[in-house]
């Protein structure tokens, strides 16, 4: 009935061989880091998983936006999808986090912006699925979550912001202006493998948000044939 | 000039209908109010507060027992008008719906500021400071219409679903926490008597969260309550 693209298919290789290639860049190509040893591996990972959840926020207020303008429920089935992913790259954003914290913080948990962002973001994205499981029909489920997607992309960078207005201690990795002190200085290697996992975390995002979407394709046309 | 006028007529009579209605049943003010004392309580208790009260943490007392008892009657401004269908005579109203939505907006920014005016007194005694400062009240003017702001879209939002009531607050505590942090903030400041330059881009914050979520209300009313 819906055959699977072969683009899709082509993608899926790609992601599964890139994956490899960039996990054995990051373990046996990129120095150790001086000061923080071993540990610091987890940022290439970590990094691009928080990219990856942001682009998928993004992705869905788009979708959103393409459904209240066009009102053609693809555009709907596209947008639950990158909420569902973008809850996933998040989350995984969140641990692998802690798991560099702990040494290097010497704590699990500090309430800086971009923690304090990304865990609400969670919550912000987690009661979506809890506003659009208590509608009804396809459509307001579609309408009324479009409307919570493109409000709620908003309000993140605004928590951001007004967290940020006290201090943070999370390193900044590109430097804006004066503030460079804190930011840590890549290697040529280093910087390679990071840009090398942000290029494939964003393939293997587009992957997943594609499988997803087909899902939801499927379900949508088992639905009208039982009805 | 004409439909504008009819517009904000439109807008001034929902306002003063739901005056009215408050005025004469005299059941949401009160509740939240002492919803509102009933959270102080609480938090003096749980918190084993001081009669001594640090500027912080008299702020974050005055701005938790706002955020929750607002919710109370945020909720209570639209199910009121699906009670008895009285929404539907509204959207029969031959005017773009955001008058509903600033009719609605302007009454709960009433009734939770009216709220903040008898709570500030009720503080002062408790914790032996005066927090009548006029700056405080212009924060609260500002907060309050953010987040009344917010919540009144949300609210219009949540009651289509089944689990109405209890989806507010999921939905409105996350996405509202930048109002509240820079509200906290701004009040802590001019409670501990920093001068108010030095809290410039907190009541900016607050600024641009009020045009913001008006703007939202304004073009996302009318497809909230589209049906």
């Amino acid at each position: 009935m819906h055959k699977k693209p072969s683009l899709l298919s082509i993608l899926d290789i790609l992601s599964i061989l890139l994956f490899t290639a960039v996990l054995i860049l990051i373990l046996f190509f990129t120095p150790t880091e001086l000061t923080m040893g071993p540990v610091q591996k987890v940022f290439y990972f970590h990094v691009a998983s928080a990219w990856g959840g942001m682009l998928s926020f993004i992705l869905a207020a788009a979708a959103g936006i393409g459904y209240l303008v066009t009102r053609k429920v693809r555009w709907d089935w596209l947008s639950l999808s990158s909420v569902e992913v973008g809850l996933v790259f998040g989350l995984i954003a969140i641990l692998s986090g802690m798991i560099w914290a702990q040494p290097i913080w010497n704590t699990w948990w500090v309430w800086d912006p971009r923690l304090t962002t990304t865990a609400i973001m969670e919550i912000i994205y987690l009661a979506y699925f809890i506003l659009r499981s208590g509608l009804d029909t396809p459509e307001t489920r579609a309408r009324l979550g479009a409307v919570y997607v493109i409000v709620s992309v908003i309000t993140v960078p605004l928590t951001f912001f007004s967290i940020r207005l006290f201090r943070t201690i999370h390193p900044v990795v590109i430097a804006t202006g004066g503030d460079g002190g804190s930011a840590f200085n890549m290697t040529p290697r280093m910087l390679l493998a990071f840009i090398a996992s942000l290029v494939v975390f964003t393939l293997i995002l587009a992957d997943l948000v594609w499988h997803r979407y087909r899902l939801a394709q499927l379900q949508n046309t088992i639905e009208e044939e039982v009805n | 000039m004409k439909p504008m006028l009819h517009y904000l007529r439109v807008t001034w009579q929902i306002f003063r209908k739901d005056i009215r209605v408050e005025w004469r049943g005299r059941q949401g003010v009160p509740v939240m109010l002492v919803f509102a004392l009933l959270v102080v309580f609480l938090f003096n208790f749980a918190l084993q507060l001081s009669p001594n009260l640090q500027a912080g943490l008299a702020a974050g007392l005055l701005w938790v027992a706002l955020a929750f008892a607002s919710t109370l009657g945020l909720n209570r401004s639209i199910s009121l008008e699906r009670e008895s269908s009285a929404l539907d005579g509204l959207l029969l109203v031959p005017v773009d719906r955001s008058a509903i939505y600033f009719g609605k907006a302007l009454s709960n920014f009433t009734f939770t500021t009216l709220v903040a005016l008898v709570l500030l007194p009720i503080l002062s005694l408790f914790y032996q400071q005066n927090m009548f400062h006029l700056p405080l009240v212009l924060v609260i003017l500002l907060g309050v219409g953010a987040y009344t702001g917010l919540g009144t879209l949300l609210a219009a939002l949540s009651i289509q679903s089944r689990t109405r009531d209890v989806l507010l607050p999921i939905l409105l505590y996350p996405l509202a926490l930048p109002i509240l942090i820079a509200s906290v903030e701004a009040s802590r400041g001019i409670l501990a008597g920093q001068p108010l330059g030095e809290l410039q881009s907190w009541i900016y914050l607050l600024l641009a969260a009020d045009i913001l979520f008006s703007a939202a209300g304004l073009m996302f009313f009318e497809t909230i309550l589209e049906e």
